[in-house]
């Protein structure tokens, strides 16, 4: 298991977000976890990357305990994430933000920055090519040069897909990143999604455009109140009549195209 | 070599003005002034600007660099140099202490304590005559030499301080251009991704602030030498704010800007003598209508005006961004 949750609970002053919650993300996998607004996916999101501390609970990832570690810490583990609500450095270019996203992938520091000593060009040049693979692979190569703030929304979402991709995780854990799209972006971002799976990253995805978390999936974890509702394959959670009652409140319609 | 352009260029206009004006107490004593200013002002401007880490205290690192010179100078007997490097150990040292808890804190309450730093630093230097010599200050501060050269006329002060000013301007933009620097611009705009792209922001934000006054403290020697006389009133509350507005005026997150600010608001004053008592209230008006203008300041200002077509779409951008 690349991703192991057990017993996780949060709660924020009396109101709990996450109540005892298990689940295993298998290496190589898009895993979908989906629930009512509220019902936790952005809380687990946080705790996953360090910005909370669970309450109770283990969490391991790739064998490694990742509570207690703050957030750079864990994503030096391998483990980087998009934002739900965008969290793009405006004041650097488009290249530059995707070259923040190769920060742990290199190590020279302030003196070798101040005197641009060889090794520090050389990891530079390495830093700006992968950052220019990441824009490729996110259909961005061209806006390289570009100010980020001069992007439109759907560009900018793959942008914060390029600087996650750039860090070369093992996880990618992305939040929402069809919010906002329209038709054409989200059929892109289905696209995407796929090939960052056929590159080796496990991606642990929350969504709540149902076609595509259907479409893109290979298992899908349904939270409500905090708690784990079902699990299991595409099919499996929209035959679950728990998930049809709670969640789709009766109504079933899964815009497949 | 694209990236030194505009290096070569500050060091090409440097160079060329004493020997175009020769003896010209425009280019040699307020020149080697706004030059001075520059060198605080680019070193804030790495905290201010391109972190994003406002300081109001910023006078107290320049203060403790002048005051270390002095002192030990005057009073141990050591040499110029020996002192300068002292002052620089000092600075960076009291800096690091302070960095963790302060820049713990954002915006009001970061200034807040900033301010009351500085605040502290002055009151220590007006309190503690016995060391240094109170609100009198401190005089016959011997000069720096050179290579046998006593550097002790105007023109040579202008050198030593330009020189300084070259080699900070490099060292900051060479910063700016690398993964350290990129790590603390990161930190401005977004300090959530920053870290979950795993920089550590406690640690790059220490960095940079020790920085900043590590170059605070450079440039307080180097004042200290020059004047030959410190007193506590040039490390004052004011002070600290003159050279945040340099930066803001220069424009935010631009070195050339920094130096922009600190020529601009070191000659302007010079400039407003022949109005005598009116000077302070035309300096405050060009202020205020600078930030109603141009809040981007200067630098930002002619960067908006090249981009004209563009500067809209990167609005709506950022507009659909918060609707979103």
């Amino acid at each position: 298991m690349l991703l192991e949750a057990s017993g996780l609970s949060k709660s924020f002053g009396g109101v709990t977000a996450i109540a005892d919650l298990d689940f295993r993300v298998p290496e190589g996998l898009v895993y979908a976890v989906i629930g009512p607004n509220g019902a936790g996916k952005t809380t687990l999101f946080n705790l996953l990357s360090g910005v909370y501390r669970p309450d109770e609970g283990r969490l391991a990832f790739a064998d490694r305990d990742l509570v207690g570690r703050s957030s750079h810490e864990i994503a030096r583990l391998g483990l980087s994430r998009t934002f739900q609500n965008l969290q793009v450095f405006f004041n650097m270019s488009v290249l530059e933000n995707v070259m923040v996203g190769a920060h742990a992938r290199a190590k020279s520091g302030l003196f070798g920055a101040l005197l641009r000593l060889p090794r520090m060009r050389r990891e530079e040049r390495a830093i700006g090519r992968w950052a220019q693979e990441a824009l490729d692979f996110c259909g961005l190569g061209e806006l390289a040069g570009r100010s980020a703030g001069a992007l439109p929304y759907g560009a900018l979402k793959r942008l914060e897909i390029a600087r996650a991709l750039a860090a070369e995780p093992r996880l990618l854990l992305m939040d929402e990143p069809a919010a906002g799209l329209n038709d054409t972006e989200t059929l892109e971002m289905r696209g995407l999604i796929g090939r960052i799976r056929d590159r080796g990253i496990t991606v642990l995805l929350v969504e709540h455009n149902m076609g595509l978390v259907m479409q893109v999936s290979d298992r899908i974890l349904v939270i409500d109140y905090g708690s784990r509702l079902a699990e299991g394959t595409p099919d499996e959670v929209r035959a679950d009549p728990q998930v049809v009652a709670a969640y789709l409140g009766g109504e079933v319609h899964y815009a497949v195209e | 070599m694209k990236r030194l352009r505009g290096w070569l260029l500050l060091a090409g206009l440097l160079v060329a003005l004493p020997i175009l004006f020769p003896d010209n107490y425009y280019v040699n004593v307020v020149g080697a002034a706004a030059a001075l200013h520059a060198i605080l002002t680019v070193g804030l401007n790495l905290l201010m600007g391109y972190a994003g880490q406002i300081s109001l205290g910023h006078a107290a690192f320049f203060g403790l660099g002048a005051y270390t010179s002095a002192i030990l100078t005057t009073r141990c007997g050591w040499d110029p140099w020996l002192a300068l490097g002292a002052g620089l150990v000092l600075t960076g040292a009291v800096a690091y202490v302070i960095a963790r808890p302060v820049l713990r804190l954002k915006g009001h309450y970061l200034a807040m304590a900033t301010l009351g730093f500085g605040i502290i630093v002055h009151i220590l230097l007006v309190q503690t005559g016995s060391l240094t010599g109170g609100p009198d200050g401190i005089g016959e501060i011997p000069p720096l030499s050179l290579f046998g050269w006593t550097i002790d006329t105007d023109v040579r002060w202008y050198w030593v301080i330009t020189g300084t000013l070259l080699a900070v301007v490099l060292l900051a933009l060479n910063l700016m251009d690398s993964r350290t620097g990129r790590a603390l611009r990161a930190l401005h705009g977004a300090a959530v991704a920053a870290s979950a792209m795993g920089i550590d922001t406690a640690q790059a934000k220490t960095a940079v602030f020790v920085l900043a006054a590590l170059t605070a403290g450079l440039a307080g020697s180097l004042f200290a030498h020059q004047q030959a006389f410190v007193s506590p009133d040039s490390f004052n509350f004011f002070v600290s704010i003159e050279l945040v507005t340099m930066v803001v005026l220069g424009g935010m997150a631009s070195t050339y800007g920094a130096i922009l600010g600190a020529v601009i608001l070191t000659f302007l004053p010079e400039l407003l003598v022949v109005f005598e008592d009116y000077e302070v209230v035309i300096f405050g008006a060009i202020l205020m209508l600078m930030m109603i203008f141009m809040p981007q300041g200067i630098a930002g200002g002619l960067r908006a005006l090249m981009r004209w077509p563009r500067a809209r779409t990167a609005r709506t951008a950022r507009l659909t961004q918060d609707a979103a």
